[in-house]
């Protein structure tokens, strides 16, 4: 998660970071922060297994070919067979599509980035964004 | 019906969640700082 790599540049701009999982908790702390434990996670991990959220932030389902000819599909199912996972039915939905969006101090949206496949912003795109959003008396 | 995701200038969405430490994040409480909310796809 390259956030958290880079989580001095937020939070010398004083900015919250909030990540949306709809995965079930247990199969999120194998795969997502590489041996860190939540506690120690410098942001807020918010779960949303029924996915209300994802509807109501307009976050649209990807077309099965967009995921199966997607080589990041195959490199996560190569890391958790190295890792000692096996490979099993899951029920987890894989076209689910996620989305980065920045929202400014007043509560409104400052940068908009929902996916259409496998795409997301750069990290410094993002805290570009956030920085802006402070108004031109903060930058 | 879809909804739409929100675009630059609209109202941000609620956003009220558990989170994995075991407690809640709400947007709302995050007001006077930049937040960004990133979702996620499928972790495996």
């Amino acid at each position: 998660m390259k956030v958290r790599q880079r989580w001095d540049r937020w939070d010398a701009i004083g900015a919250a970071a909030v990540f949306v999982v709809f995965d079930e908790p247990e199969l999120l702390r194998r795969t997502m922060f590489d041996g860190v434990e939540v506690a120690d996670l410098p942001f807020e991990v918010a779960v949303d297994q029924e996915r209300g959220a994802y509807r109501a932030w307009g976050l649209r389902r990807a077309r099965h070919r967009d995921i199966w000819l997607d080589p990041n599909v195959y490199r996560t199912y190569w890391r958790l067979l190295r890792a000692g996972d096996r490979l099993r039915p899951g029920g987890a939905d894989l076209l689910q599509l996620g989305g980065d969006f920045v929202v400014d101090p007043g509560g409104s949206i400052a940068y908009a980035r929902p996916q259409h496949r496998d795409d997301r912003p750069a990290v410094g795109e993002l805290l570009a964004a956030a920085k802006r959003s402070r108004g031109p008396g903060e930058r | 019906m879809t909804t739409t995701p929100p675009a630059p200038g609209d109202t941000a969405p609620p956003l009220d969640l558990p989170t994995l430490r075991g407690g809640r994040v709400a947007l709302r409480d995050l007001r006077g700082r930049p937040v960004l909310v990133s979702f996620l796809r499928h972790a495996g």
